[in-house]
């Protein structure tokens, strides 16, 4: 169970510190070890035949003679026993999509993989995948969710009544409020669909490793122990008979959080041909085959008082959840997610939600960093907006009416969400004063010169993050993470190694985690190595997902390290021939009185001198492997207010960023500089989301965009340099009172965003409620009101 | 291999190199696969997002799509060359110190830019810092640590130099 | 993402490049920076049997004042545009056009005959050598011959190239000292392809109004003469003058297209 404290006080190198990051230099010198950089003796490389049609059955396959032995089909992993994926979910209704990791007769997205090809080069596996002739019967095809659960849309899956996943429904009993509440506003609200795009794509590299019998899967991902159960399930083979590993990852977000079917393939391949074997993901293949995230469509009502203080809402809300149920999070999990965490941070009565996890001719949707809250910030934000326009108030003032007040907390949402702490409210006057809001309001009525108008926007959340046995068990996916487990050994030279689960495609966990093993033992950083990603050589985790890691991980390294420390301590005051009641360990050394013996050198005694140790020592030694859960397993609940000024220009649409402040609660951080670099990176993320990112689809399915000259992502003069104020409320139930903060930046931008254009678009009435909010859609929108005009 | 294979000779990180290529080999995967110089990555192959950003006869270029045949006689410098660069090496200090990397994988192309625009740009205020880095795209930090990594690096140069 | 297997010639000589380039036997593709081609060979949009890279050949890279003209060689890098070591007879617009293309890492290596070979619609040369008024000579084995812009442009990716030949030379006429310039480019990101662009010319010591609207759907829209200078010059004569043209696809785009005018306007009446 967490002991709470307030441990950090910025200074030195344990929990609060701005320490530098110990994975740097590697990085910094080009020595970092990617999927992409592992060659192994004789490996070849796989290129994938994928669908050029978004719907269709597949008639024929033709493999020239020339390449026989090297193009192999879903027949030959069939053939040889390799099952489809399978993510169920165990909620009611939720209908089974089979994946087969590569086409089985049918194929349902442009992207999905048909063949693999087998070569000594990527560029002759490419040529091989060039000759192979792949005969298409198309089929209807369902581009729009909205279209697809119309009565008579074609079906993706065959044998399922419609093309519905799974439906929800929260709450109810609004009828009275909405038949009777002063206000009620309406809007539909669209987010369109996005891909991750970490900058590194997915790698594998696969071979059968003889000496130890074991596949060895070295793949970029964020959950290794996941990837290697869900092989397990489709390759049927012991678990014991797997290892995964990920070496360095060039970022996640969500896309390195699933089974794949390439790692899949490629594992196969390697045991059929005893030969490594290695695929990267290429950025077309990503841009086409993994535009999976963020597609959220809102029929939503808010009801309020005439102050604006909201008395109910109430939405139907889409996601389209593309072609396939992805392993371990499901179709259902970003839809089913809305249902719940809808009403935000606000304290309201009344709700009902009904949600559609839709599927389509799309790839299958994958949880991107923020989940469901940033479609559903945005939703809410544009509702609470919505609300201070009808009722005449500053938005800003309708948020304070609303927020959960600090004096309720721990509070119970209409959701039953248990938000553990901190002051909502003050998140928002914080970003008013900050943000500067008189000021702008002045420059607004002055108008500026060039033409452009001046807008002001706020967005309010809060997160929950780090989700626990409670949460998860209810979804009854393949996954639910209960007690996280760390590993702690103190070497013989008396530096000390961690062993997590979870694994870092960026969120600096050498460092950090270190800093945790620090602030515990005082070891000093350098002395402290951290092993993670890899199943071979780490506890069982469900990985690097949901904001997590420094909460379930970092508390289980505390735990461990704790155990240890008394090891040690007992030890140390048996070697200075004191009582144990009276020796500390500090420092790095365990004191007693005036006496001292370091952590280096009770090592030594008990690998190298055991003959000294006391008689009743510990048999465990200076190894301990410890589990963790926060006092609550609900989750952790961070949150933010995140202000932003614009100019739009109403001749081009263009928007630019003038000013952003992000005013958030990540409870205690445990290392500053790491805690805003990852607020920052959202934000980036967030911008990308509210202005740039939309993946379009044609009527028969085929993505418009396969490049960067395309999909747009927000570079350095896209980006604002953004500022943050930190509150520092600890969490009442972790280890330091830590709360899970990577993923929160991506989560408010567009809601912001959109507030702030929707504020500058004011004197000529119109409104944008989609994003992300191009020219084209600014545009739109201040044409259309130009031609009802 | 390639029927097409050329024989090109070409300098790599200060070492005389001879070697057969394909003339389809990019200048990336020259480095990577034969060289094994794996700093160098790749992250789009069509030009546009920077990790592969290199140096030929000491200008930055794109290594995706430059092709390795095209570089005979050429000097090229990867991130694994610049281990004793003065420039380089106050870069990666200011990189660590401001937080300017988190997975590390845009981290080669970032520096070899920055490179160029601490030595081209020695008057840049942050906006001209962050149009001239605008061919590097970073989908973790948000630029702002690269940015004031690259303002520490021209500031203390100015200071130094006056 | 790998280009197809392709040979590669980097001959010394224009002849020797002219002589690759007629043979008939081979799909043949002239190369000079590859920062376009390149990626188009990566990602196999284009698909040819031979390559041959005219950046070697000495000529090509030279640039020279010929009278009242700049004289630029077909692979002179845009990066060596924008650092100006040479006489530039455009006061100045050669340098800060070429400063906005794209990236430096691409400047570095992309050419501006290369540029003008491809002929995307976009590209910032394709427009202000229009608007300048340049002259393209071009080469082939049956010898050289000079087309002005607005001829050589002849849609999205067309150009008056016939088979075997290749963009040779530049030739930019020297402005006045009273000329006048506006360019105004309509972009989401910095380096990104345009989406509107205008690039204005007034040159009155030569008799030169013009206007040019780019990015279109075609090639670049030509408006010669006073009209849209004269001081009641409205933006809806400006549309009514994009009005037809590949500048006006949709409203949205007439209206994009007449804002990059109009500013580029601006900048040449303020």
């Amino acid at each position: 169970m967490g002991e709470v404290s307030t441990a950090g006080s910025g200074a030195g190198s344990g929990v609060g510190a701005r320490v530098r990051r110990k994975e740097d230099d590697r990085l910094l010198r080009g020595r970092g070890r990617f999927v992409g950089d592992i060659a192994l003796v004789g490996m070849k490389e796989l290129a994938f035949v994928r669908s050029p049609v978004a719907h269709a059955t597949i008639t024929g396959i033709e493999i020239p003679e020339e390449h026989r032995g090297a193009v192999f089909t879903w027949a030959d992993l069939a053939a040889g026993g390799v099952k489809p994926i399978r993510a169920v979910s165990g909620l009611p209704g939720f209908k089974v999509s089979e994946q087969p990791a590569l086409a089985d007769g049918k194929v349902r997205f442009v992207g999905e993989p048909v063949a693999v090809c087998v070569a000594a080069t990527r560029a002759e596996a490419e040529d091989i995948a060039a000759s192979v002739f792949v005969d298409y019967a198309e089929l209807p095809v369902n581009s729009d969710m909205l279209e697809a659960v119309t009565p008579g849309a074609p079906k993706v899956h065959d044998h399922w009544p419609d093309n519905v996943f799974l439906e929800t429904n929260v709450g109810g009993n609004i009828a009275e409020i909405a038949a009777t509440a002063p206000v009620k506003v309406s809007r539909t609200i669209r987010t369109a669909r996005q891909c991750m795009v970490p900058l590194e794509g997915k790698g594998v590299v696969a071979h059968w490793d003889r000496h130890v019998e074991q596949l060895v899967l070295t793949t970029s991902t964020q959950m290794p122990h996941i990837v290697r159960a869900g092989l397990s399930e489709c390759l049927d083979l012991d678990q014991g008979l797997i290892r995964v590993v990920a070496p360095d990852v060039g970022g996640g977000f969500g896309w390195k959080g699933l089974l794949q079917p390439e790692e899949i393939v490629a594992a196969w391949i390697a045991m059929r041909l005893d030969r490594p074997v290695r695929w990267t993901e290429d950025r077309r293949e990503h841009l086409v085959a993994a535009a999976n995230a963020r597609e959220h469509h809102y029929e939503i009502t808010a009801y309020a008082d005439a102050r604006g203080r909201l008395l109910g809402i109430e939405a139907d809300a889409w996601v389209d959840a593309g072609a396939y149920s992805v392993y371990p999070f499901s179709a259902c999990l970003e839809a089913a997610q809305v249902g719940s965490i809808l009403p935000g941070p606000y304290d309201f009565a009344h709700y009902r939600c009904r949600t559609f996890s839709v599927c389509t001719n799309k790839p299958p949707i994958v949880p991107y960093r923020g989940v469901a809250r940033t479609g559903v910030c945005f939703a809410m934000e544009q509702m609470i907006d919505a609300v201070a326009d009808a009722v005449g108030r500053e938005p800003w003032q309708v948020r304070l009416e609303n927020l959960v007040p600090p004096e309720k907390m721990p509070f119970d949402n209409v959701t039953r969400k248990h938000f553990d702490s901190g002051d909502y409210p003050e998140s928002v006057r914080r970003a008013v004063a900050a943000i500067e809001l008189e000021g702008w309001r002045a420059r607004q009525k002055a108008g500026e010169p060039d033409g452009r108008l001046i807008g002001v926007g706020f967005a309010t959340y809060c997160e929950q993050s780090a989700h626990g046995t409670a949460v998860y068990h209810g979804w009854g996916i393949p996954m639910v993470p209960g007690h996280e487990q760390a590993q702690a050994r103190i070497t013989p030279d008396g530096g000390l190694e961690l062993r997590v689960g979870v694994q870092s495609h960026g969120q600096s966990m050498e460092t950090t985690f270190a800093q945790v093993a620090h602030e515990v033992l005082g070891i000093p950083l350098e002395k402290i190595k951290l092993v993670h990603g890899d199943t071979g050589l780490t506890p069982y985790s469900t990985g690097t997902w949901g904001s997590r890691s420094m909460v379930m991980a970092g508390g289980a390294v505390a735990t461990a390290c704790r155990t240890l420390a008394e090891r040690l301590r007992k030890i140390g005051a048996h070697l200075m021939q004191a009582g144990p009641d009276g020796a500390v360990l500090e420092g790095g050394s365990v004191k007693a009185g005036a006496a001292a013996v370091t952590i280096r050198e009770i090592a030594h005694t008990w690998y190298r001198a055991p003959q000294l140790l006391p008689a009743d020592v510990d048999r465990g030694g200076l190894e301990v492997t410890a589990g963790y859960k926060p006092g609550s397993d609900h989750g952790t609940f961070s949150y933010a207010t995140h202000a932003v000024a614009v100019a739009v220009d109403p001749e081009i649409g263009q928007v630019e960023i003038l000013d952003y402040v992000v005013v958030e609660d990540a409870g205690t951080m445990v290392n500053p500089m790491v805690v805003d670099g990852q607020i920052y990176g959202g934000v980036a993320q967030g911008v990308g989301t509210a202005l740039y990112e939309r993946m379009p689809y044609d009527a028969e399915g085929q993505p418009l965009a396969s490049t960067f000259a395309d999909y747009l992502i927000p570079g350095f003069t896209e980006v604002p340099h953004v500022r943050i104020i930190h509150m520092l409320t600890p969490s009442p139930y972790t280890e330091f009172g830590v709360k899970g903060i990577g993923e929160g930046g991506a989560i408010a931008p567009p809601a912001a965003i959109c507030n702030a254009i929707n504020d500058a678009l004011k004197p000529l009435g119109v409104i944008v409620t989609n994003a992300p909010m191009t020219p084209e859609v600014i545009l739109s929108a201040i044409a259309g009101k130009r031609g009802a005009a | 291999m390639s029927a097409h294979a050329k024989t090109i000779s070409l300098t790599v990180n200060g070492t005389r190199v001879e070697a057969s290529v394909p003339p389809r080999q990019h200048l990336g995967d020259f480095l990577r696969e034969r060289e094994l110089l794996t700093g160098t990555h790749l992250g789009c192959e069509h030009g546009v997002c920077g990790a592969c950003t290199i140096l030929i006869d000491g200008e930055p270029a794109r290594s995706c799509i430059t092709f390795a045949v095209a570089c005979d006689g050429r000097s090229v410098t990867t991130v694994e060359g610049l281990d004793d660069d003065p420039v380089a090496a106050e870069l990666r200090e200011a990189f660590s110190t401001e937080h300017g990397l988190q997975c590390g994988f845009c981290t080669p192309g970032m520096l070899v830019a920055a490179r160029d625009v601490v030595l081209r740009r020695p008057d840049a205020d942050n906006p001209a810092i962050r149009t001239a880095m605008s061919g590097n795209l970073c989908r973790c930090t948000g630029y702002v640590g690269i940015v004031n990594a690259i303002r520490r690096v021209i500031d203390a140069r100015n200071t130094n130099a006056g | 993402m790998k280009a197809v297997d392709f040979d590669y010639a980097q001959p010394a000589t224009l002849d020797a490049a002219l002589e690759l380039l007629s043979r008939e036997d081979v799909m043949v593709r002239p190369v000079a920076g590859s920062q376009s081609l390149g990626p188009m060979l990566n990602l196999r949009l284009a698909q040819p049997e031979l390559l041959v890279d005219i950046t070697r050949i000495a000529e090509l890279r030279t640039i020279r004042r010929e009278g009242d003209r700049l004289v630029i060689g077909a692979c002179v890098t845009h990066a060596r545009l924008e650092d100006g070591d040479y006489p530039d007879v455009t006061r100045g617009v050669l340098p800060s056009v070429a400063a906005v293309i794209a990236y430096r890492a691409v400047r570095n290596r992309g050419t501006i005959g290369g540029s003008l070979a491809h002929a995307d619609p976009a590209a910032d040369w394709v427009n202000v050598l229009t608007a300048l008024g340049a002259d393209v000579v071009i080469a082939g084995t049956g010898g050289r011959r000079s087309v002005p812009m607005t001829d050589f442009i002849l849609g999205v990716f067309e150009t008056a190239l016939q088979p075997g030949e290749i963009v040779a030379e530049i030739h930019v006429p020297a402005l006045s000292d009273r000329a006048r310039w506006g360019y105004y480019k309509v972009c989401r990101k910095t380096g990104e392809f345009s989406h509107a662009t205008g690039a204005v010319l007034i040159d009155p010591a030569r008799g030169v109004q013009r206007c040019v609207a780019g990015a279109t759907s075609g090639k670049p829209v030509v408006i010669d003469g006073p009209a849209l200078f004269a001081g009641g010059c409205t933006e809806a004569a400006m549309a009514a003058h994009l009005a037809g043209s590949p500048a006006a696809d949709d409203p949205i785009a007439l209206r994009t297209h007449t804002v990059a005018l109009k500013r580029a306007i601006a900048q040449v009446m303020s």
